[in-house]
């Protein structure tokens, strides 16, 4: 990792030259983290939803009285994952960082190969050569048997929520769900540790570069 | 360009961190989650048909767009993921409690009389009497509510490369110029509703769709 203190260590191999400069003392990174903060701090620009309250349950939410764009639903253009990193990591309460923070660098591309329409259906065409299926059909042969018949493969709410804070264990329970298991709180340790781990991983790098995270230190 | 800057390194970092501690085999939306299910690195009869990749929710002064694609990132030759067996429901809660759905939208594909022909049912939509049907890659409309249901650009974009390059060779690697799900093509069904079917919602839509799969999964 390049950090401060990896950075001071430069050049010490017995140069000639010495500089009388203080060492700046680097505080010890915490090594363990509570993440539940990160659940339950206010979103800045959300309608006062917080993390928790976005994905549980995990329903894509849109308030119709507000001007839309992630977390109010999800627009094509709105790059969801350097916005829902933020909300996974960053401190809202300190100046200089919000939603946007990594969506602003951009972390990763901020848009998409080919743009979009702004007509119906918003989707721009498919690319290369695929084999179109004919549109010259008028009768169709739909399954009518009742959902019974059916097994649930997946679902999905919110962009990137059961690939980032479900593990591998859970994966299909989480899938197999309804969101009225979100709302018992199903999920909800699962969640936490997973951020609390992802804190962990990373929180001495996000601490050393002078970002604050939403975690707190156990 | 290469993003060369210390704090993207770090932020790298989150993004294998997310993937490893949460035990996806690709950071994504949800493409290719439930892994078990979905995922050809996983499973040897993935269920490409049923694998949910996006939802997005948007409003306009007129209307409320909702998209569900599947099927993707699908390579530039693949044939759109129209399969007769799976069963695609776009849940709406639109009042109390919010883990309960007030509209179902269900979407099926049938084939047609004739080879490589494809319909789409949907049924449930807000203030259509009966099911909308046609053919797809066509737009569809039935009192006031516009379908269309095929083959499209993947809309999703993050540098999934950079992310696994980033993690194996231990380098700065990410490329906010570079989409992994560039020059790929998605199956999607849009929909776009009137805004005043939903004047009596109590509260922010919540949407989230599920996938079933008829006779159990593959």
């Amino acid at each position: 990792m390049v950090g401060a203190a990896s950075l001071a260590g430069c050049g010490g191999g017995g140069g000639s030259t010495t500089i009388a400069t203080p060492t700046p003392v680097v505080p010890a990174a915490p090594t363990s983290f509570d993440s539940s903060n990160c659940f339950d701090q206010i979103i800045p620009g959300s309608g006062g939803n917080s993390l928790r309250t976005l994905i549980v349950p995990d329903t894509l939410k849109l308030d119709l009285a507000r001007p839309p764009g992630f977390p109010n639903g999800r627009r094509l253009e709105d790059p969801v994952i350097d916005i829902l990193l933020s909300f996974l990591f960053l401190d809202f309460k300190v100046t200089g960082q919000g939603p946007m923070t990594l969506a602003n660098l951009p972390l990763n591309p901020p848009g998409n190969d080919i743009p979009f329409s702004s007509e119906f259906p918003y989707l721009a065409s498919p690319q290369g050569n695929p084999m179109r299926a004919a549109t010259t059909g008028t009768r169709f042969d739909f399954r009518s048997d009742p959902e019974s018949a059916y097994v649930r493969i997946d679902r999905m709410g919110q962009p990137a929520i059961a690939t980032t804070l479900i593990g591998s264990t859970r994966k299909t329970d989480y899938n197999d769900a309804d969101p009225t298991a979100d709302m018992a709180g199903t999920y909800t340790d699962e969640q936490v540790h997973t951020l609390d781990k992802l804190h962990v991983a990373i929180g001495d790098d996000l601490y050393a570069l002078g970002l604050k995270l939403c975690s707190r230190n156990k | 360009m290469k993003i060369k800057l210390p704090i993207f390194l770090k932020i790298v970092f989150i993004c294998f961190a997310v993937g490893i501690l949460s035990g996806s085999s690709t950071f994504s939306a949800d493409h290719l989650d439930p892994p078990g299910r979905t995922d050809p690195g996983v499973d040897a009869s993935p269920d490409l048909a049923s694998d949910i990749d996006d939802v997005f929710a948007w409003q306009t002064d007129k209307s409320v767009i909702i998209i569900v694609t599947f099927g993707g990132p699908a390579a530039l030759t693949a044939s759109a993921a129209f399969d007769r067996d799976v069963l695609y429901k776009i849940n709406i809660s639109s009042a109390l409690p919010a883990d309960t759905a007030d509209t179902v939208i269900t979407a099926q594909f049938g084939p047609g009389a004739n080879a490589n022909e494809w319909g789409v049912r949907v049924a449930g939509l807000p203030g259509v009497t009966g099911a909308l049907e046609g053919s797809v890659d066509t737009d569809l409309v039935k009192d006031g509510v516009k379908v269309r249901a095929g083959m499209f650009d993947e809309p999703f974009f993050f540098d999934l490369v950079g992310f696994r390059e980033t993690r194996s060779m231990g380098l700065i690697r990410f490329d906010r110029s570079r989409n992994f799900f560039a020059k790929a093509n998605d199956t999607a069904i849009v929909i776009e509703i009137p805004k005043e079917r939903f004047s009596t919602a109590t509260t922010p839509l919540g949407i989230w769709a599920v996938t079933s799969r008829f006779g159990g999964q593959i």
